[in-house]
């Protein structure tokens, strides 16, 4: 038996992507149900605390005036149906067409959801570079250590080196060290910021109060505050027995690539922050076109101009089309929001969609300006990994490890026979950790480009879960069925394989 | 409030993940590897399963995502 229709519009993520587009479908009349793994609206960057914390009025970061607005908004839209706490497992895929099947875990059990579009705004996470010693506990991602602080009050460890190339490591380790923590230094791979770089962008932002402009009032306190600012450094190592000791740095030219001797700095914990990789893999296992754009963060879904992808009734929004930052991520909200209205409604939204878009293409030019400022040096970074060093995190799998497939086997030339091979990326983080990786050694082993060395492909569910979950959920299933046993062995993690 | 953790007490504030209450403990091992390496949270946003463990039998449980409740019984998750 077919489950009834639940929504007009299913969301996945409740960033500004997702609540932008959720609040805009609903002005519409349309019905709206939005899932996020989260408890509260906000994504990453307006990640809130929780609500048994004592109330403290919460402070969007400098530039976002709109976020507390939409957030308020957000959280008194009772029209909408938000499932928090859930997570959205993957797109069931039937022989009918008339909707969308996604399927959840959440608090309640699991369900299958029924809608007649799906938008997808699953965010970022912090880009994964395999050092030696990565594997240690101490080891965080600037994210990481960035919402423990602001939505949990918990300071990851007392002393710190910081180490990538995006600006909001910058913003990280001025937060740190106001919350008392001591930074030992922050370690840049790129050089700070030149003026020239700096006039550039604020060309790009007329008017908008850039996340340059933090950083560099970030740097101002930081330098004041007497920590190290090393440009031009990578870390090369963590160093310890069962937990950050200390961190090896090295400086690099302007590709990235060492030059000279490393050196040591004792701390407890090591933070890297190399910038943000789309979470796709909800909008790949739904069969969506992707394309490589590695200033953007690597692989990316393709869109239209309203944020439809290539899938029939499927849209993204945010940064699993590309990481722009929260400005672009809400103006894309809009109009997927403004698409799947003019879509399943007819309504006339010429004006707000023409508006939605002029605020887009504005926030775009300064996001490619940042994009490009700090793009990441795949290459090198692959590089940092040494024979020995873990790259696929959850199976295990060494960089030698994959060499010697690739090897053994010199006609292997895509990401995802090496994934089959070794089983880098078959773990439970489904190969969110070690893809890039994956993909740029092949690339340089076979000289073809990453984009079509290719990614890994998705499967359902897109995060493991006990067998018992997709038990409740395949009772219900009928015709979606095959795809689940299909890619059970692979997806669930219970039985240990 | 407070859970248990491999056995140990551990306390907690409402409204803190397990995991946030894990590293305020210090614990090292939040989750193992097949070859028994402590693991601790490294995205704190549900992408890397680093800090799974196991809640009241529940397995795969991202402690990054779960809020501590008063008497929960959880252990390092291992991978296999
Ligand atoms: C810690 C952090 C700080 C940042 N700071 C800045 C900054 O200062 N300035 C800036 O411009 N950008 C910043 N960024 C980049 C930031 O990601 C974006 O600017 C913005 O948050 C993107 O919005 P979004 O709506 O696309 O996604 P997000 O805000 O990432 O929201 C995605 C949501 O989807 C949910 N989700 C993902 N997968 C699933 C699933 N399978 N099931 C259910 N829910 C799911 C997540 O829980 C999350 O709440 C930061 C990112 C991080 C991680
Ligand atoms: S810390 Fe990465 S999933 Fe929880």
């Amino acid at each position: 038996m077919a489950e009834p229709l639940t929504c007009d519009v299913a969301l996945v993520g409740a960033g500004p992507a997702g609540m932008m587009a959720a609040l805009t479908a609903a002005d519409h009349g349309l019905r709206v149900t939005v899932v996020d793994e989260q408890r509260r609206p906000g994504g990453q960057i307006f990640r809130q605390r929780p609500p048994e914390f004592p109330h403290q009025p919460w402070t969007p970061p400098a530039g976002y005036p709109w976020a507390s607005s939409l957030l308020e908004r957000a959280e008194s839209a009772t029209d909408i149906d938000w499932r928090f706490q859930t997570t959205a497992l993957g797109v069931v895929h039937e022989e009918r067409d008339d909707g969308i099947l996604l399927a959840t875990t959440g608090p309640g059990g699991s369900a299958l959801l029924r809608a007649r579009r799906l938008v997808i705004a699953t965010g970022a996470f912090d880009m994964p570079v395999p050092v030696p010693g990565w594997t240690l506990p101490g080891v965080m991602m600037a994210g990481a250590v960035q919402t423990l602080l602001k939505s949990q009050q918990v300071l990851a460890a007392e002393r710190l080196v910081l180490a990538g190339s995006h600006p909001l490591l910058l913003l990280v380790a001025d937060q740190l060290r106001s919350a008392g923590a001591d930074v030992a230094e922050v370690a840049l791979a790129r050089g700070l910021p030149t003026p020239r770089e700096a006039l550039g962008s604020l060309g790009a932002v007329p008017g908008h109060l850039s996340l340059l402009g933090d950083s560099a009032r970030a740097v101002a306190r930081l330098v004041a505050g007497g920590v190290r600012i090393s440009p031009r450094t990578v870390v090369t190592a963590a160093h310890g027995h069962r937990h950050v000791e200390a961190v090896s740095l090295t400086q690099v030219d302007r590709q990235w690539r060492g030059v000279g001797q490393a050196r040591r700095v004792e701390a407890d914990a090591l933070v890297l922050g190399y910038g943000f990789q789309p979470s796709a893999e909800l909008a790949r296992q739904a069969g969506c076109a992707m394309r490589w754009d590695s200033p953007a963060g690597g692989w990316v879904v393709a869109h239209d101009d309203r944020m439809a992808t290539d899938v029939p009734g499927v849209y993204a929004a945010g940064e699993p089309v590309g990481v722009s930052g929260a400005e672009m991520a809400r103006s894309q909200g809009r109009l997927a929001g403004l698409g799947v209205v003019s879509d399943l409604t007819g309504h006339n939204v010429d004006v707000e969609l023409e508006e939605a878009d002029r605020s887009a293409r504005r926030a775009r030019r300064f996001a490619r300006v940042v994009q490009r400022m700090f793009a990441p040096q795949r290459e090198a970074l692959a590089d940092l990994a040494g024979s020995d060093t873990v790259v696929c995190r959850c199976e295990l799998v060494s960089r030698g490890a994959i060499e010697q497939v690739l090897d053994a086997n010199p006609g292997m030339s895509t990401a995802n026979a090496v994934k089959l091979e070794c089983r880098s990326g078959m773990g439970p983080c489904q190969g969110r950790y070690c893809e890039t990786t994956v993909g740029t050694l092949v690339a340089g082993r076979t000289g073809r480009p990453v984009a079509q060395v290719g990614h890994f492909t998705a499967h359902f569910p897109i995060k493991p879960v006990p067998l018992s979950v997709l038990g409740e959920l395949d009772g219900d299933v009928t015709s979606g069925a095959c795809a689940h046993r299909h890619h059970r062995a692979e997806g669930s993690q219970e039985s240990g394989e | 409030m407070s859970f248990s953790f491999n056995g140990q007490p551990v306390a907690a504030h409402a409204g803190e993940t397990l995991a946030a209450a894990l590293m305020a403990h210090g614990v090292e091992g939040v989750s193992l590897t097949r070859d028994g390496e402590p693991r601790q949270p490294l995205c704190n946003m549900g992408t890397c399963f680093d800090c799974a463990v196991t809640v009241d039998g529940r397995s795969l449980v991202r402690s990054c995502l779960t809020p501590v409740e008063d008497g929960m019984e959880v252990h390092s998750w291992q991978n296999h």
